[in-house]
């Protein structure tokens, strides 16, 4: 549980136009925890994941990865470093099947040239043998073997999102970035996901940086969390604690009004 | 296809990537081959020459830029030119003294090469704006081809392919051309199944679907997009050099024209994006189409079944050959390759309804 800071963020500042979306925002997560990152609408949460995957480059301040300053690369360059994330809206490849789309995860870690297409059995035929072992394991923890011939569009939105989270696994990332994993999904589909995340994290060692909305997820996944507002850190600590605080309950329903 | 399955089930992960998974298909490429192969003995000359071997060729053009267009998402409105220059640079090589087998493959070569600079393009456009950028390429190889004599022979001269043998068999005789053009049309073919396969098609296709995932996982867009642009202008400019020795055997700059490109995206687009069979159906449904359906229409009138001017006639078929293509868009925006998929997953569980690929 203890251990190293994996993904350290110092006073990370994006502006867009005249709106400052994340003011000097810090954070370090540590190797082996889940981290959680909430927040209302707006306040800035997937701009800071966006700013540590590339999307948008901070305009101050520095993001490391394990001790690599990764900002300022592009998005490609911080994944085959070893982030992956998954998105709030689902992100699959609609041309491809379920198996194929998880074999994208892999990528990071082939070497695709047209030659070795056109030598496929005494070329490439090695080395996809080689990854698909790696996604059917994935493919075994996720549970998503009878889903695997089938087109991505044509499965559910619960599916599709784990589809999306084997499609991250499958990169053995260092930092595992969720983005409202539990979004649009049923309490079922949700107790589910909050499982398989644990489960994954269980068998792999996983780093979590997690966002989400629903805070009977956030105390149950969480060891620490940030809360934003307005760009603003506003708490961080354990997850109960975070919650608890005044300052969050405030952002989240407002203030209790004073008897006067 | 007339067979029923209750399901395909491998038990190794070779077994699952095999290209023909069903022993019923793999019987029928196996047949389809062998006909290919031996279509000059039973196929006659006039047929051969005018029909099978145009057929084949277009269909290796055809595979060239649905690796660009339908896998990549990359429009390309000038593939003519491309092919333009791998015909030209193969004849020139040749005269130049380069063995055959030699020059074809530089001739792809430096197809690739210029194909790639003007791809460069679509790493800064998309969607229409590339369509004009390959335009500007059509417009200018089209340009520089007619202006340099060096390249053209003139601004008016028909450049005539010299003599030349590929392993050491003259590509002289109908036959000597079909097999040399179905040959790299089956290679096509086979290395177009393999990209699909491979982690390159993929690459391919995840740039095509959502740029921003890819790269979240990895893809380098810039050099994904340009090995799609090298790849095809590749494929292209050999196919070129194909067409020039096989079929043309004298080429003019109006042979690799703008309505050459169009008539080529229309191929692709009607045989449907992506689809190796697709590209084959297309091929031939583009080229052969318009004179199946002149000969049916002048048949009938000649038998008074088409009560109609002589003018009119002329310009039936062209009309039907139109509604066709509309009418297959409509019903199938996936082409007649999603056509052909629909009709062999029908027989696949006949008599039941409901198909695992």
């Amino acid at each position: 549980m203890t251990g190293d800071n994996v993904l350290v963020c110092d006073n990370i500042v994006r502006r867009f136009g005249g709106v400052v979306a994340l003011k000097n925002v810090s954070v370090a997560v540590r190797q082996g925890e889940i981290f959680g990152l909430v927040g209302p609408n707006g306040s800035g949460k997937t701009t800071l994941v966006n700013a540590i995957t590339g999307f948008y480059p901070p305009q101050d301040g520095t993001i490391t990865l394990d001790g690599q300053k990764i900002n300022g690369l592009k998005p490609f360059r911080i994944a085959s470093m070893g982030v992956a994330r998954t998105f709030q809206n689902v992100a699959l490849f609609h041309g491809m099947s379920v198996l194929d789309n998880i074999l994208m995860g892999r990528h990071i870690f082939m070497k695709p040239n047209p030659l070795a297409s056109f030598l496929y059995p005494w070329w490439a035929q090695k080395e996809e043998i080689a990854h698909r072992r790696h996604v059917e394991e994935v493919i075994d923890l996720l549970q998503l073997a009878p889903a695997r011939d089938e087109h991505v569009d044509v499965i559910p939105l619960g599916l599709q999102k784990r589809v999306e989270l084997a499609r991250a696994l499958c990169a053995e990332p260092k930092l595992l970035v969720l983005d409202e994993p539990m979004a649009g999904m049923n309490q079922e589909e949700k107790e589910y996901m909050v499982r398989f995340i644990l489960d994954a994290q269980d068998a792999l060692g996983l780093t979590v940086l997690i966002i989400e909305h629903h805070m009977d997820v956030v105390t149950a996944l969480c060891d620490r969390v940030l809360v934003l507002n307005n760009g603003q850190e506003i708490a961080q600590g354990p997850a109960r604690e975070a919650i608890a605080d005044p300052r969050v309950v405030e952002a989240y329903i407002g203030k209790p009004r004073n008897a006067a | 296809m007339f067979y029923r399955l209750s399901g395909t089930y491998h038990t190794s992960y070779a077994a699952d990537r095999k290209l023909w998974k069903i022993p019923a298909d793999r019987w029928m490429v196996i047949l389809l081959l062998i006909l290919a192969v031996l279509a000059p003995l039973y196929v006659s000359p006039l047929y051969l020459g005018s029909y099978v071997l145009p057929w084949v060729i277009w269909s290796a053009a055809a595979l060239s830029l649905t690796l660009l267009m339908g896998l990549a998402g990359q429009l390309h409105f000038g593939f003519a030119a491309v092919m333009a220059i791998g015909a030209y640079a193969s004849i020139h090589l040749v005269r130049f003294g380069v063995p055959f087998e030699l020059a074809l493959l530089l001739s792809g070569l430096i197809a690739a090469a210029i194909g790639t600079v003007f791809g460069g393009a679509a790493l800064r456009v998309k969607g229409l704006y590339l369509v004009m950028a390959t335009l500007a390429m059509q417009y200018l190889v089209d340009w520089v081809v007619v202006n340099v004599p060096a390249i053209s022979g003139g601004a008016h001269a028909t450049l005539r392919t010299p003599e030349v043998s590929f392993l050491f068999v003259p590509v002289e005789s109908l036959a000597a051309r079909y097999w040399l053009a179905l040959g790299w049309a089956v290679v096509l073919t086979v290395f177009f199944m393999n990209v699909k396969r491979t982690s390159f098609g993929r690459a391919l296709v995840a740039i095509r679907d959502k740029d921003f995932a890819a790269a979240v996982i990895g893809v380098d867009p810039f050099r994904t997009k340009l090995m799609a642009f090298a790849t095809s202008s590749f494929m292209g400019g050999v196919t070129g050099a194909i067409l020039a020795y096989c079929f043309y055997r004298a080429v003019t700059p109006e042979q690799f024209g703008f309505n050459v490109s169009i008539q080529l995206v229309a191929m692709v687009l009607v045989g449907g994006l992506g689809s190796v069979i697709g590209s084959w159906l297309g091929a031939g449904f583009v080229l052969l189409m318009p004179i199946f359906l002149t000969n049916v229409v002048s048949g009938l009138a000649a038998g008074g079944w088409v009560p109609v001017s002589q003018n009119f006639l002329s310009h039936l078929p062209l009309m039907i050959y139109g509604a066709m293509i509309i009418g297959f868009l409509l019903l199938e925006p996936l082409g007649l390759a999603k056509i052909y998929d629909n009709i062999r997953k029908y027989f696949l569980v006949w008599p039941f309804r409901h198909a695992r690929s």
